[in-house]
């Protein structure tokens, strides 16, 4: 059973089981390779090079459509901005998910401010990833899925996303909590 | 002869040029004293105190001011959480939504 987050001396420490480990490893891996870039965007190596994606729509699938939201009711302004900004958010992202992966290997973690940081945005993605999945829409919605937390009760696959997406969550609530004690009031 | 001809076309010109680009101020582009607003919006998937630390982390806001927001996007649907020039509410927006909240920016009704 996990050890969640607490802030100690030695950084955010949290402890993982190895099936835990497992979990989240993949977790973070496979939201990372949802946020990879499409290769024939990228054509122009100087507009990558600078970050400009040359043809940036929205996205379909809906999990990216939220980790990589529509920025203006303008629709002109808002897919300039994205064409400025969603190849290093994409990045940025899969930056932050990549060392929380590797990080979480250990199961045994001491986290400095940069790791932590990273963790919390990595293990946000999972779940806005998750709940999309779960067609997480309202808040009553969060209330059904809030109560999937038992092994033995999991049949189906959606089930077992939901006490995934209980479990990051409970997680993702210890990290933010030991980070918002470390802040002066 | 000729030169009597050249003075009349640029003091016309200077006379025109100035009306065409007040013009294309007024209908393309924004003066740079209207505010621009950044947005977050309620979600049921982002936790509060994932809100609240980003509110106080990245706009160095109190623990006031910072669960105020919060509750105000919780209860309200949204809540603005920055005024100032369009280039920084591009950037704030952009900030957010590496944070992986629903960030927009638009301009302030006047």
């Amino acid at each position: 059973m996990a050890q969640g987050f607490k802030s100690t001396p030695r950084g955010y420490t949290a402890r993982f089981t190895p099936e835990e480990v497992q979990v989240l490893t993949q977790l973070f891996e496979d939201v990372a390779l949802t946020l990879e870039p499409d290769e024939e965007a990228a054509t122009d190596p100087l507009a990558d090079l600078v970050g400009i994606s040359e043809n940036a729509q929205i996205p379909t699938d809906p999990a990216l459509a939220r980790m990589l939201p529509v920025a203006s009711n303008d629709p002109e302004m808002a897919d300039e901005f994205r064409r400025f900004t969603e190849l290093s958010l994409r990045r940025g992202k899969i930056a932050n998910l990549n060392m929380a992966a590797m990080d979480a290997r250990s199961g045994d973690l001491a986290l400095d401010a940069e790791h932590a940081h990273a963790w919390a945005t990595a293990l946000n993605d999972v779940r806005l990833t998750l709940a999309t999945r779960l067609e997480l829409k309202t808040e009553k919605d969060a209330a059904r899925i809030s109560q999937m937390t038992e092994w033995k009760d999991v049949e189906t696959t959606d089930q077992y996303m939901a006490l995934l997406y209980n479990f990051i969550t409970w997680l993702q609530d210890s990290l933010m909590e030991a980070m918002l004690s470390q802040l002066d009031d | 002869m000729s030169n009597q001809y050249q003075p009349v076309l640029s003091t016309a010109g200077a006379e025109t040029l100035p009306d065409l680009d007040h013009l294309l101020d007024a209908d393309t582009f924004t003066a740079p004293d209207v505010p621009w607003h950044v947005l977050v919006w309620n979600d049921p998937v982002n936790l509060m105190s994932y809100v609240s630390y980003v509110f106080r982390s990245y706009f160095g806001y109190d623990r006031a001011k910072a669960e105020k927001l919060m509750m105000t996007v919780h209860t309200e649907g949204k809540a603005t959480v920055f005024t100032g020039s369009k280039e920084e509410a591009e950037r704030h927006t952009s900030a957010l939504h590496t944070w992986g909240l629903w960030a927009t920016f638009e301009r302030a009704e006047s």
